[in-house]
Order: C-alpha cells, then sequence, then structure tokens
C-alpha cells in the first residue's frame, strides 16, 4: 500500500513542476546549507491529538483515556515521539478514545457540528451523506485528502454496518472509529517527492510542509486553508509559504505551539509527578501545582507573544499572573476573584523576578519536603543552559547531608560538608552556587529569610558573573550566552525533530538571527518556519518507514478486531 | 467554657433534655400508647405546652425544672463591670463572679454559667462543634478584622480594628485547616460594607487589644444567621505569629433576647435531639442577666461572656473608604 502511495504522490507532484520553478530557493545567501534529515514518523503527543480532537469535532468532546508515557530525548519529548514505541495496551487506548469520540460526535447536540445530513432514527444508508463525512473529517485527521483505497473500504464498511445493524447512525459511527484509530492519523508520516530544483534531491510534499508548520505553529493539524495552500502547490512557492506562516503566526493559535514548546522545554510534564507534603507545605496542594504550572506558561506566552519581548529578559521580569490559590503560596494579595487570573507585578524590590522564581521552576526542582539548590541548579545548567550535569554516583553517602543532628542549619553548610567528598564535588561545583541563590525560597516556592533560625546567605555566581540573591541569578542568566544558545538549539530540535550539532554552521546562522532581531522568539520562529533548513530532507530509505507503517497497520487491525 | 474532667462544675449533673422533661410527666402507660416513638412521640414533646403550644416558641408557656447553672469557681473572662464582688452597679445587675483561670478576680462570665452545664454546648455537645463545622467549610458567617493604622507591630497605643463579613469559602489545607495569607473579599450591600463596625485599640507586646465598643458581627451556626451585636465588646489577640496563626479572646455582653433568638431558631427537633429545655433556657437567661439594665425595669438585659477565638492572616479586599462612601451616595 505504501510504494503505491509514494508512487501517486510523485505523479502528483509532478503536476506542479511549474510551480516549484518558484521553490524556496530564496532564503538569503547567508543562510548555510543543512543536509535534511530523512522524513520519518512520530507519534502525536497527547496535547496534539487532544487539539486535534477539539478542533475537528468541538470543544465539547471529552477525550478520555491515557497515553503512554513520552520518552525525552536530546532534552525534548517531540524528539523523543519519533522514537517512540506503541504497544497492544496503548491500541487499545485509542481504539476505546476513538469509540467514545465517534459515540460522542453523532449524540445531539454534537452531530449538528459535523454531520452533514440530518439523522433519524430507521433512515437508510445515505451514501452522500457518508461521502462527505469521511471525505472532509479524513482530510483534517490526515491532514491530506484521503486516497481511494482509504475512502472506499471505510464506505463499504459503513454501509454494511448499516444494513446489518439496521441503524445508519451506527454504521457512520463506526467509520468514524476507523479513521480515528488509522495510523495516518495517529502517526505524523512525512512524505517527500523529488525536488524540481535540485536534480538528485527531494522535498516534503506540500502536505507535509502544511504539518510541520502546523504542529510547530499550533500544536495541532493543518487547518482547512492550510490544506487548501498545500492543494494548490502554494506552501511550494516562498510567496504562498509566507503568506501562510503570516497567517499563522498572527493567529490566536500560536499560543498552543509556544505553550507546547517551553512545556517541553522546560519539563513541564513532570508536574504530573510533583507531590509535596502537605504538613509541611499545606498551601500547596493540586490547584496550587497546576496553577503554579500554568502561571509560568501564561508568563512566557505574555512575554513572548503579546510583548514580542526579549526572550532574555523572562528571567528578569517582574511580570506575571495570580489567582487566589497562587496568591496564599507568594503571600500576596489578589483582587480578581477565586478561579480567576490577572495580572500581577512583583515591586521592583521584591526578591522575585523572572520564571526561575516563580512556583512553576521552584516547587518543580525540589524534594516533596525540602528544597534543593543541587535540583535547582542542575534545571538551570541542563534545562536552560544546554549543559551536561552527570548523575550521581550510585555510592554517594548522604549520611552528613540528612543528620537530623547536625550542627549545619542550612542547605548551602549541609552541602559545603557533603561535596567536599572527591566523588561529589565536581558535579555540586556547577549546579550549587547556581541553585543557593534561590534558598530563600522553600521546598514549595515560599520566600523565607532563615533557615533553622539562620539567616540564609543567596550570593553565589554563575560562570563568573557574581549575585547576591535570586534575582541577580536571573540577572546573570540574561547575561549568559549560553541561555541563547540553548534556546536555538531546543527550538530547532523541536521544530525538525532532528537536532543539528551545536557547532554546526547552521547553528551559528541561527543564533546570529535571533539575535540580530533582539532575541525574540516570534521572530526566531519566522526564520526557523521560512528556512531551507526547516524543509530540507535527505534521500530517503524507504525500508525503515514502509516497514514500521505496515507494522503499525497490523497492530491497528489487530486491537480493532479484538474489539 | 471552663470544664473539669468530671463535670465537678455542675454539681447537678447535666441539664435534663426536652424528650426527658416531658417523659418525667407523663405515664408509663400514656408512653406506651405511642407506638410510633420516633414520630408520634416527639409531635407530642414539641407541643407539650397546655394548649399544645410549642415550647420552644413559647417557652413560657411551661414551668420546666430550674436549668441546673454552672457552680464552679473558675472561668474564661475579664470583670467586664469594673465590680470584683458582683454586686450591683449602674451598668450591671448583681451577680456571681468567677475567678479567672490565672487567679484574676472579678471575672464576668455569666454566659458560661448558663450553657456550662448544657450538655449540648459543651465540647462534647453538638452545638458549638456542628456551627464551627458549618462555618469552616462553607464560610458562612466569616468574620474578617481590618487593623489599620499600625505603625509598630509590637508595640502601638493607637491602632484601629475594623469588622466585616467576609464572602465566599474558607481557603482550606487537607485537613480542612483555614489556611493563612489568603485573599478574602467583603460582604458589600449598595457599594457599602453590609458591615464595618471600627473601634480603636492598641498593641502591647504583640498582642492586640480593643476598648470596649457595641460592635455588630455576622454570626451564622446550626442553620442560622445572625447579625449579633456585643456589647462593650473587648477583644485580645497576639498579632505577631509567624505561622499566620493564632488564637484570642473575646469578651462582652450577649442580648438574653438575641441568646434566645438563636436558641429557639434551632427548632424544638434540636432541643430533643441534642438535650437541652428552651424554657428551662429561657428562665435562666432572664434570671442570670448581669449587663445593660433596662432604664424603666432595672432588669439586666445582657450577659457577659467570654469566647475563644482561632484567626488567620489573610488579604482583604476593599475598595478605600473614599471610594466606599462615594459610591454609598451614589443614587
Amino acid at each position: 500500500m505504501m510504494q503505491s502511495q509514494t508512487t501517486t504522490r510523485l505523479i502528483l507532484s509532478s503536476c506542479a513542476l511549474c510551480l516549484s520553478a518558484l521553490l524556496l530557493s530564496a532564503c538569503g545567501p547567508s543562510e548555510p546549507d543543512v543536509e535534511g534529515t530523512p522524513p520519518d514518523i512520530r507519534r502525536l503527543t497527547e496535547d496534539q491529538y487532544r487539539n486535534i480532537i477539539a478542533d475537528v469535532f468541538g470543544s465539547a468532546i471529552t477525550v478520555g483515556g491515557r497515553f503512554d508515557a513520552p520518552v525525552r530525548k536530546e532534552g525534548l519529548l517531540t524528539v523523543g515521539a519519533r522514537n517512540a514505541t506503541v504497544t497492544s495496551g496503548s491500541m487499545r487506548q485509542y481504539d476505546e478514545m476513538a469509540r467514545s469520540i465517534a459515540a460522542q460526535t453523532l449524540s445531539e447536540p454534537n452531530r449538528t457540528f459535523l454531520v452533514p445530513c440530518a439523522l433519524e432514527p430507521g433512515m437508510d444508508y445515505d451514501q452522500a451523506c457518508t461521502e462527505e463525512l469521511i471525505t472532509r473529517t479524513g482530510r483534517l485527521l490526515f491532514r491530506r485528502p484521503l486516497q481511494q483505497d482509504e475512502l472506499q473500504p471505510r464506505l463499504d464498511l459503513i454501509r454494511e454496518a448499516a444494513q446489518t445493524l439496521g441503524s445508519f447512525e451506527e454504521g457512520l459511527e463506526l467509520g468514524l472509529i476507523s479513521l480515528l484509530v488509522a495510523p495516518q492519523f495517529l502517526f505524523v508520516s512525512e512524505d517527500i517527492e523529488p525536488d524540481p530544483d535540485a536534480n538528485s534531491g527531494h522535498r516534503p510534499t506540500a502536505y507535509s510542509i502544511a504539518s510541520r508548520l502546523s504542529f510547530l505553529l499550533w500544536n495541532s493539524a493543518p487547518d482547512d486553508l492550510l490544506l487548501l495552500a498545500a492543494e494548490s502547490g502554494a506552501l511550494h512557492t516562498r510567496k504562498g509559504l509566507e503568506a501562510q506562516v503570516s497567517r499563522m503566526m498572527a493567529s490566536p493559535r500560536l499560543e498552543a505551539g509556544v505553550r507546547a514548546f517551553f512545556s517541553d522545554m522546560f519539563e513541564f510534564s513532570e508536574f504530573d509527578f510533583l507531590e509535596k507534603d502537605n504538613v509541611i507545605y499545606p498551601a500547596f496542594g493540586v490547584t496550587a501545582s497546576a496553577h503554579a504550572k500554568e502561571q509560568t506558561l501564561r508568563t512566557i506566552v505574555d512575554h513572548v507573544i503579546n510583548e514580542d519581548a526579549d526572550y532574555r529578559s523572562l528571567f528578569t521580569t517582574r511580570k506575571t499572573f495570580m489567582t487566589r490559590t497562587l496568591g496564599q503560596v507568594y503571600r500576596v494579595q489578589v483582587q480578581a476573584p477565586k478561579g480567576v487570573w490577572q495580572r500581577f507585578e512583583f515591586p521592583a524590590d521584591d526578591p522575585r523576578a523572572g520564571i526561575q522564581s516563580q512556583l512553576g521552576f521552584l516547587a518543580l526542582h525540589s524534594h516533596p519536603g525540602r528544597s534543593s539548590p543541587t535540583l535547582r541548579g542542575a534545571a538551570i545548567r541542563s534545562t536552560l543552559l544546554c549543559q551536561q550535569v552527570p548523575d550521581p554516583p550510585p555510592d554517594v553517602d548522604f549520611t552528613e547531608f540528612n543528620d537530623p543532628n547536625s550542627p549545619s542549619k542550612t542547605a548551602r553548610q549541609r552541602l559545603t560538608v557533603h561535596s567536599t567528598s572527591p566523588a561529589c564535588e565536581g558535579c555540586h561545583r556547577i549546579t550549587d552556587p547556581i541553585g543557593l541563590a534561590l534558598e530563600n525560597f522553600d521546598g514549595a516556592g515560599q520566600f523565607r529569610t532563615v533557615e533553622n533560625g539562620e539567616v540564609i546567605d543567596t550570593s553565589g555566581d554563575l560562570d563568573g558573573i557574581a549575585f547576591d540573591d535570586g534575582a541577580g541569578l536571573g540577572a546573570a542568566l540574561h547575561a549568559n550566552p549560553a541561555l541563547t544558545t540553548c534556546l536555538t538549539y531546543r527550538l530547532y530540535a523541536y521544530a525538525s525533530g532532528t537536532p543539528l550539532s551545536p557547532r554546526d554552521p547552521w547553528m551559528a546562522y541561527l543564533e546570529e538571527q535571533f539575535a540580530a532581531n533582539g532575541y525574540k522568539i516570534k521572530s526566531l520562529l519566522e526564520v526557523i518556519v521560512t528556512s531551507d533548513a526547516f524543509l530540507a530532507v535527505s534521500a530517503p530509505d524507504p525500508a525503515p518507514i514502509e516497514s514500521a507503517m505496515n507494522t503499525t497497520t497490523l497492530t491497528t487491525t489487530a486491537a480493532t478486531q479484538e474489539n | 467554657m471552663h470544664e473539669t474532667l468530671f463535670m465537678d462544675e455542675c454539681p447537678e449533673g447535666p441539664a435534663p433534655g426536652n424528650y426527658e422533661i416531658w417523659e418525667s410527666t407523663v405515664s408509663p402507660e400514656e408512653r406506651r400508647s405511642y407506638p410510633e416513638r420516633l414520630i408520634t412521640q416527639i409531635r407530642h414533646v414539641n407541643y407539650r405546652g397546655p394548649e399544645g403550644e410549642d415550647v420552644c416558641a413559647q417557652p413560657t408557656s411551661v414551668d420546666d425544672p430550674p436549668l441546673p447553672v454552672v457552680e464552679g469557681k473558675y472561668a474564661y473572662g475579664i470583670d467586664l463591670d469594673d465590680n470584683a464582688d458582683g454586686t450591683a452597679t449602674p451598668k450591671s445587675c448583681a451577680h456571681r463572679t468567677f475567678t479567672g483561670l490565672n487567679g484574676e478576680a472579678g471575672v464576668d462570665n455569666q454566659m458560661y454559667r448558663l450553657f456550662g452545664c448544657v450538655q449540648a454546648w459543651r465540647s462534647d455537645g453538638h452545638i458549638e462543634n456542628n456551627a464551627n463545622a458549618h462555618r469552616r467549610t462553607s464560610g458562612l458567617g466569616m468574620i474578617l478584622m481590618n487593623v489599620t493604622d499600625i505603625d509598630d507591630l509590637n508595640n502601638d497605643d493607637d491602632v484601629t480594628v475594623t469588622f466585616y463579613r467576609g464572602i465566599g469559602a474558607f481557603s482550606l489545607d487537607s485537613a480542612n485547616e483555614v489556611l493563612p495569607f489568603a485573599t478574602y473579599d467583603i460582604d458589600m450591600e449598595d457599594g457599602k460594607p453590609r458591615y464595618g463596625d471600627s473601634v480603636k485599640g492598641r498593641i502591647e507586646n504583640g498582642v492586640l487589644k480593643t476598648s470596649p465598643e457595641d460592635v455588630h458581627l455576622p454570626h451564622y451556626g446550626n442553620y442560622q444567621y445572625i447579625r449579633q451585636l456585643i456589647r462593650d465588646m473587648q477583644l485580645e489577640m497576639d498579632i505577631t505569629a509567624e505561622t499566620g496563626k493564632t488564637d484570642g479572646m473575646v469578651y462582652g455582653y450577649y442580648g438574653v433576647d438575641q441568646i434566645y433568638s438563636y436558641v429557639r431558631g434551632m427548632l424544638t427537633s434540636f432541643a430533643n435531639r441534642h438535650k437541652f429545655s428552651c424554657p428551662a433556657i429561657f428562665k435562666a437567661a432572664h434570671e442570670l442577666a448581669d449587663g445593660h439594665p433596662d432604664p424603666e425595669t432595672g432588669d439586666c438585659t445582657t450577659l457577659s461572656s467570654a469566647f475563644k477565638f482561632k484567626a488567620t492572616r489573610a488579604f482583604i479586599n476593599a475598595p478605600p473608604l473614599g471610594e466606599m462612601a462615594q459610591r454609598s451616595e451614589a443614587p
């Protein structure tokens, strides 16, 4: 099946050869060449799955079920998604979710949102209604028009089911389920075609470009306009591509894309496992945890989209958002009613400045019952600066560190004793001086000035820049060139799915562009999505891809039949 | 409420309830004539007045046995009428005084004397526990206390304390304890706080003490809202606790009518289930009243009292006073 699809697409693509003369060759002489990566298959993330269901079937549809735990690779789940395996258990989950979504879609009043004909009890099979429903829905779910061999079996299935079960509605339900469990929906598989501008090169098909753009910028599938641009071949022209990028960048849906990237980069999936000792931190419950994550995401979105501000100042800004639940952890007054977010700005002399001083960072990188300068320092090194922090040795001795009778009252004192061990010294030297700057915030992120009655010393330095406290750490991060290098590296890896070496000339080019545009994320996104590199693919090795698709198809079929 | 382990302060034992009093007035044969105890009998118990009166609604319709009252020596409280021996003064009627738990003389607490032997009001009884539990989980009757004009949190001879009613629920932790540092809203009506009495006070070594003033406070308990008035109210509370949680005491006089209105509002079924006699409480409350003599009859109209309370530090959302005034003047 895969071979026939590829052939078909190659033929179709040749029809657009004349348009391809305008291909994306005008990316500027300063953009270094990048060897493309082979097209691959990646599983939809949970958020992408949910976003697509909401976009296609309406936000009233509830998506239950569990998703397989994602795999983090190169610091990103999005990169790990290319290596994700799909078990029979997870296919069963997909199958159950599909049944639930289909049933909800065809129930009152949701059916009026999607079904093109009025469903009435006992009605006969309606060919036109069926074809329109499956064609339209399938195009949005598969992110391209359905091939004839994808459409006809589903029409046959619906007709036979309607006749056998005596219910046209149940037939349609089965048809929708078959779309929702299809690998063409659950996996983003990139298709390529010969590049008319390169003798032996390839390029992604216009529909694959549409998916790349949409998943990066909106964290969802392409909408109708983007698919139309793909269908017309406009996405293979610079003008058409830029028009779509411009439209997508201006859309409110860009927020979903930015949220998804920073959630991934800042490892916010860990919030799912965040627990605090409610005896020690009674104010930090489940709601506070959810709001802490949301607070940082709102701060980021407002900073990089609404204000289009310098990424580096995300670590010095005092502007954020607040709820009453968070207010009692921050110990600040909140005017907005319960459950409502309000803008909030910490005073200029407040110890909090930058997202690293928000609960979303402080509580996430702490122990359940106490703070951790080491975890916080390691998170700053690995997450914000893309620096490797080795795991602790297996035989590390925490006896002195955990001794309740220790004369060491503060974390700094305890770590000083602990890190004198040669096995520990190396790592603690790179994590602790920056983590200790945040010791004014306890394990839940609440402000404090003393620990066990002793005044906390928050001075330290980051790669040669000294500071006195957490706000000073933010300023040191702002000045650290690794901060923007790391963001550039992560964003490109997130966008392309395949990280380049940080020493690759293209990464240097991207960094230059980032700096030239005032370190604005929106500008960096535009540079990436309109670059040759973003759309570059190398000659495929079809065997693994076809094999993977066939395996997935078989698994899907098995799971479906089992149910 | 000061309670001893073996209830020594109540030599007559706990006060009998409405049901027990009714039961003592009927013969065994008559009791057996009511087959459906929980329904039929209670109807007879509730309306046991000579003309079928509800004895909580009309407490003078029957002459119940006198309420056993506290005879113990000690009580929480202060000397409210500045008269340690309990003899009548221009602002109080003659009454027996207590000794404070720290040995203070002349402690006035007739409310304790009234309810101290009624099981339902004691620490393991239903009335206070039920009210506290409902207030905690619902936020109904939440009192917001705004202390302003503070120059020094430890010692300040002139501060202002304003009392509001909160609207909304308490912010609770997983153990149902009220969390400090939450933000609450003032209950407003037509641009003005529904409550808002202000009193002057002082801070001595971190303890806030207010001057005697009549203060209206919201009250909710046992399914009743009361706009309660505490006459000559004084408040004491440590306001320096770093945990944001503290205990305090309120002293003052409660009107007898106000107290009985609360008792009556609980309905007679409460009196049956939780064992108290409305007529006995009504009569004793009037007899024990020690404050605010009626200028015409000379009978006292209020009961001295002392209440413990728990307070939690919080933020209060309120428009500035100027804005409140402006709003209230708007058509």
